[in-house]
């Protein structure tokens, strides 16, 4: 089913190349009009393109904000010139250069492949601190250590002249560039460009787009950010580094300030006013970004006699002044995320659009009914026998506080069970502790054989056991079916045998007609559904179920307790279903756990369970009505 | 011995600036969530406004206040243009957003001062030592070690004993809760910005006579050790920012005298790399603060 050939590579290949002959069009009238002068700008801001590029694969997919890539760009840039500058260039610049670098001469298509290796190992032990700090979309922790690369680079930069020739002489190749054609920075740009769309196509890149979304929910439908994110990061940087050693060959030489605050500061800022979610608001960024700083420039230089209109610039004179492209570069930066943070293009990409316009003269049809064309034999035989999901004598100490006392349960595979308490019992707790988001202080649980206690979240969630949260946690900036296609995607790799139709499963939850809505869209029951829809697709061996209910009116809950058991049974699955509303938990459950302050205080049928006096005492209090709510 | 004993008085010395600067950092972390990058740019204005005063012939016992109080309005009025129409918005667009503030502010001196670096005259007294038995202290180590005792002194008892410092360790603690129980948000997110500015204020007229000189982009390093202190402590930790900044103002100056002449020029590089190994095995800073993950 991935990747889809039309849809996650020609488009995005056919869509690449009509942004490239746009974007390449526009320098190349503006050059023509402009003559020679221009000529510098266009070049330099196909490089910037490349390098931004480079830089929205990682921050763009993952959602955590780098610094640190204009520090792999220093590292490729050096490594790039250390090795292409001739001999005897060297003798005069670096003469005492270490590891017999001062002998050394590669071809420039060479010493890239150079400049990527060293490149990529940085990036190597860099994404092992990353993943070690808990990288998630925005995470602090993560974005100050790229801060950190950035500075170590320069400083070893500025510090180490034997090899980088310090911070006034550099390295040179040739005063005024030594690149005598455009052809490679158009191969390269081109190339950028189809990787970053197609990575953001592949599977990689819709799951660290999931994880960007929300990571815990990612993390719980099997999915390993730090993989996808490290993946992110080695394409984004060999990119960068292509990206970088164009920039010095065609600059003729390197500098430690050429790859520092200013140019972090100018690519981040192309990169967010186009729009860093997409590859083509990241084109978009630097075509305006380099107009605008140009205009800035221009105006900072001459005022309003760029425009030749004669116009008195006198009253401006305060506003035009050399540098005005500096403040224009910061201002943009901070009124974009003021405004409008997620940029001028958002997410949307060009062959997103290309795609929906050619397909919108065929609706598609409704799919069939689940419980029809879910393909038997969802699990192998032996991953059911006797399956069943143990929970033993589970103790979770927050601080002082016991969040679970010794609380065990047993969920066969063809059972609903319901676990009731009032709040505060450890009904969430439980779920996370049997989903591996918070650890176990005592006890242990298990599938049929398999021991879990301790696995992570996304080793829990392929072995199968899936949950929807209590808060409601989906991939907000994806639609629908993306919602959904993203668990079958992760089914298809870690879950075995057959996995149900995802367009069977949205009809089935009654979202068939908003299945290209965003998920942030949706009305809170859709909402909840779409959890339940989104669980359904991983061919779960269980679904562990958080409050499906909850803000949902009596009618819809009477009506989710029959969606519930439908797509369980359709999908072969057990279910562990966890609520305060008594109604709700016996109208669903075959049996019902009572739990209260940590433990179980009861079990067995509804029946039995509302019987039991323990229950009536500990979970009704005072009131003795045992039909109200809790 | 003697040799650790300089180094550790010179350490301390250096260390109480970086700990003015992380508490900054982290108090406005608290309540915002914020990582403020233009924390630097406190002590930037502080330059300037020391370039200009000191240029007109006025000493240093009336300029102090004045970067002082610099640092503290500056500090209140990037939280009213920019920080205050960011609030709750995501840790990205926070990130950015100071960054931005940032890049403006040290634009703004690119535009209208110069690119170059400006020097202004140092007090006489910041290169004086005194000996004690076989140690060289300076004075200006001593002033600063003083200060910051009294500063943080001062600190923490706005933090432990006004309903201010009250309502800012709880809203630090959990804002949301912190805003039921009728903590005014703009209130201690205002106190935030300028206490924070105050510290800034304090660790600037410091950094300042140290460093003699100003220009548009000085703000950044201190800033960077401002905000690495902050993280070696554990973000969100006030205990922490100062703990952060003493680690990383020893551990500077104990490299800088211990490491071989041929890497003595790469001390920087080695501090950074040993923060991110303490990143790789305390990815929580070294005091810990608990979160309770709401699922």
């Amino acid at each position: 089913m991935f990747p889809r050939p039309g849809r996650d590579i020609g488009f995005p290949i056919a869509g690449c190349a009509l942004l490239f002959a746009v974007f390449l069009a526009g320098g190349l009238i503006y050059e023509s009009f402009q003559g020679r002068a221009a000529e510098r700008l266009v070049t330099v801001m196909l490089i910037d393109a490349i390098i931004v590029l480079g830089i929205q694969i990682y921050v763009g997919n993952t959602g955590v904000l780098s610094f640190g890539h204009i520090g792999f760009g220093a590292i490729a840039g050096y490594a790039f010139a250390v090795v292409a500058i001739s001999p005897t260039e060297k003798l005069k610049r670096i003469p005492d250069a270490p590891f017999g670098l001062d002998e050394v001469l590669l071809n420039p298509a060479l010493a890239v492949v150079v400049a990527i290796g060293v490149t990529v190992v940085v990036a190597l032990v860099v994404g092992i601190g990353l993943a070690r700090s808990g990288a998630e979309s925005g995470a602090v922790a993560a974005t100050v250590i790229t801060l950190a690369l950035l500075f170590v680079t320069h400083e070893v930069a500025r510090n180490w002249p034997d090899l980088t020739g310090g911070n006034r002489a550099g390295l040179t190749f040739k005063v005024g560039g030594a690149l005598d054609s455009r052809l490679p920075i158009y191969l390269c740009l081109l190339g950028a460009l189809i990787l970053a769309r197609l990575f953001a196509q592949s599977r990689s890149g819709k799951l660290a787009a999931a994880a960007r979304e929300d990571n815990l929910a990612a993390r719980a439908m099997g999915v390993n950010p730090l993989v996808q994110q490290t993946a992110a990061l080695l394409i984004s940087v060999v990119v960068v580094s292509v990206g970088s050693s164009l920039r010095v060959y065609e600059n003729g030489s390197i500098l430690p300030d050429d790859f520092f605050f200013n140019y972090t500061l100018l690519t981040l800022a192309m990169l967010i006013v186009g729009g860093r979610n997409s590859v083509t608001g990241a084109l978009v960024g630097v075509a305006v970004m380099t107009v605008g700083r140009e205009l800035a420039r221009r105006l900072g230089q001459d005022g309003f006699e760029v425009f030749g209109l004669g116009l008195d610039t006198a009253p401006l004179d305060w506003i035009f002044r050399e540098n005005l492209q500096t403040v224009f570069l910061g201002l943009a930066m901070l009124g974009f995320m003021i405004f409008r943070s997620d940029g001028l293009l958002g997410d949307w990409e060009l062959d997103g659009w290309m795609w929906r316009v050619w397909h919108r003269r065929k609706p598609e049809e409704r799919p069939e009914p689940l419980a029809e064309v879910a393909p038997a034999g969802l699990h192998a035989e032996a991953d059911r026998e006797g399956a069943a999901l143990e929970v033993h004598d589970l103790a979770v100490d927050f601080g002082g506080f016991r969040a679970l006392g010794g609380a065990g349960l047993t969920v066969m595979p063809d059972e609903v069970v319901g676990l009731i308490g009032p709040n505060g019992a450890g009904k969430t707790t439980l779920v996370n502790v049997v989903t591996g988001i918070v650890e176990p202080s005592a006890g242990w649980f298990r599938m049929g054989e398999r021991e879990l206690t301790g696995a992570p979240s996304h080793e829990i969630a392929r072995a199968g056991l899936l949950r929807t949260f209590q808060n409601l946690r989906l991939f907000g900036a994806l639609t629908v079916r993306q919602n959904v296609e993203l668990a079958s995607r992760v089914a298809a790799q870690h879950r075995p045998g057959n996995h149900p139709p995802v367009d069977a499963l949205i009809a089935e939850a009654g979202l068939w007609d908003v299945r290209d809505r965003r998920a942030r869209e949706l009305d809170y029951g859709s909402a909840r559904r779409l959890e339940l829809a989104r669980a359904a697709a991983m061919a779960p061996a269980y679904l562990l179920l958080d409050e499906p209910t909850s803000g949902m009116s009596d009618a819809e809950s009477a009506e989710m307790i029959g969606r519930i058991r439908h797509m369980a049974a359709a999908v072969d699955a057990g279910v562990l279903v966890i609520d305060h509303d008594l109604n709700f938990i016996t109208g669903i459950s075959d049996r019902i756990y009572v739990l209260d302050q940590g433990q179980v205080i009861s079990a067995g049928t509804p029946d039995e369970v509302q019987a039991d006096p323990v229950v009536r005492a500990a979970y009704l209090g005072a009131e003795s009505d045992a039909e109200g709510r809790a | 011995m003697t040799e650790l004993a300089q180094n550790l008085i010179d350490g301390l010395g250096r260390g109480s600036i970086y700990a003015l600067l992380a508490l900054g950092v982290a108090v406005v972390f608290g309540v915002m969530h914020l990582l403020n990058f233009a924390h630097g740019e406190l002590i930037t204005v502080g330059g300037y406004v020391a370039l200009w005063t000191l240029g007109t012939g006025w000493s240093w016992y009336i300029v102090t206040p004045l970067i002082v109080l610099s640092a503290v309005l500056t500090s209140l009025a990037i939280e009213r243009v920019a920080f205050s129409r960011v609030r709750g918005s995501s840790d990205f667009t926070l990130l950015l957003t100071s960054f931005g503030v940032h890049f403006v502010i040290s634009a703004i001196f690119l535009l209208y001062v110069s690119a170059s670096v400006k020097p202004f005259d140092r007090p006489s007294w910041v290169t004086n030592t005194y000996s004690v038995g076989p140690l060289n202290i300076e004075v200006y180590d001593t002033v600063v070690i003083a200060v910051t005792v009294l500063t943080l002194i001062g600190t923490t008892l706005l933090l432990q004993r006004t309903m201010f410092g009250l309502s800012l360790r709880a809203a630090a603690a959990d804002f949301d809760t912190a805003r039921l129980m009728g903590v005014r948000s703009d209130t201690v997110i205002r106190g935030a910005f300028a206490l924070s500015g105050l510290l800034a204020g304090i660790a600037g007229v410091f950094w300042l006579m140290r460093a003699g000189s100003i220009s548009p982009s000085a703000g950044i390093t201190p800033m960077l050790k401002g905000v690495l202190a902050a993280l070696i402590g554990g973000l969100g930790s006030l205990r922490g920012a100062v703990i952060g900044g003493l680690v990383l103002g020893l551990a500077e100056v104990l490299l800088r005298s211990r490491l071989p002449d041929s890497i003595a020029s790469l001390t920087e590089g080695v501090v950074f790399l040993l923060i991110a190994l303490l990143f790789i095995f305390r990815p929580q800073g070294l005091v810990t603060v608990k979160h309770a993950v709401r699922v």
